[in-house]
């Protein structure tokens, strides 16, 4: 068995430096790895993200994490990635890790996804060059997702997004605005591996458990949702017995 | 008759107006505050990350819009570790 621990959404900034600490120092204990979900900033500065690596640098378990449409807000992708990285924090984006844990083998293949929204109700690649753009940015995302899950080899797979896979997690937040939270081409990613959990942010109202059509297991750790510093899942008691 | 000079914007926009200017303006930059038009006035409500953080939404809502009624329902989402597991077998 395999302890992830997770939140997304926690959007830092000097003023939030400290909240999370004393809970995260309590990882070691309870939890073999911790994924971010995305938005782990206000604006995506790299100021903020200092702020990042201070409350969620060196704490004892490794730290992976995937950026949110905040993280992009001032277009400065690469100093943030860069000052995650340098304190150990692992951030992917259409790739993917395998972690030897003790229970066994943990791939995490992350992303950040994008909107287009789900089956039957969502954008389509025809019509002006935006939609067209629109809907190639959530092809390419959810694309890159499906290859990083494939290509790794582990006993435990995870998928880390910040846009969510499914309608059923986004449930609270309003139906009008669906297309802006997710879109199912990540749920077919997702299924296209052997895939045990998916985990998202984004959805502040939405609800904490889903599935993707092909019944892998979703959660939204979004933190509005999950309501503490971070949910621990244990997957894969079958480790245990192999 | 509406869109006489001087009158108010109805409600609808204004919400609308609220809701653009929590996820836009670079001090606030919230996209989790829900915007609802009460008979009293606009609710907002949702969580946010610090006090400070509810403090400047309701700032600068009162700022843009003095003559609107706003109640706030603002949380701050809690950051206590978790007292449960949940087993995925």
């Amino acid at each position: 068995m395999i302890r992830i621990a997770a939140v997304g959404d926690v959007h830092l900034d000097e003023d939030v430096v400290g909240r999370f600490r004393p809970a995260l120092e309590e990882l070691p204990d309870c939890a073999d790895v911790l994924l971010l979900a995305g938005d782990l900033t206000r604006h995506g500065t790299e100021a903020e993200a200092r702020c990042v690596a201070q409350e969620f640098g060196n704490l004892g378990v490794p730290v992976i994490t995937v950026l949110g449409n905040h993280d992009h807000q001032c277009d400065q992708v690469p100093q943030v990635v860069k000052v995650l990285e340098d304190v150990g924090i692992t951030v992917l984006e259409g790739d993917g890790i395998v972690l030897e844990c003790a229970g066994g083998r943990l791939g995490v293949a992350g992303v950040k996804g994008f909107g287009g929204g789900f089956a039957g109700r969502c954008a389509s690649d025809f019509g002006e060059p935006e939609m067209k753009a629109f809907v190639h940015t959530t092809e390419e995302s959810a694309d890159a997702l499906g290859a990083a899950l494939r290509r790794l080899e582990c006993d435990l797979l995870v998928a880390l997004t910040h846009y969510s896979p499914v309608p059923d997690t986004l449930a609270g937040e309003p139906l009008e605005i669906y297309p802006f939270l997710g879109c199912y081409q990540l749920g077919q990613a997702i299924d296209s591996a052997p895939t045990a959990l998916a985990l998202h942010g984004h959805a502040h109202h939405g609800t904490e458990r889903g599935t993707t059509p092909g019944g892998v297991r979703v959660r939204n750790v979004a933190h509005p949702v999950i309501k503490q510093a971070y949910s621990i899942f244990h997957v894969g008691d079958q480790l245990d017995r192999s | 008759m509406t869109g006489q000079p001087g009158d108010p914007p109805p409600d609808e926009y204004v919400e609308a107006e609220i809701q653009s200017m929590l996820a836009e303006d670079p001090s606030v930059a919230e996209q989790g505050i829900t915007v609802v038009c009460r008979e009293r006035g606009l609710v907002l409500y949702g969580e946010v990350e610090s006090p400070h953080r509810r403090e400047q939404i309701l700032r600068r809502v009162a700022e843009r819009f003095p003559d609107v009624p706003i109640t706030s329902d603002i949380g701050v989402t809690r950051t206590q570790p978790p007292s449960q597991v949940e087993e995925l077998p």
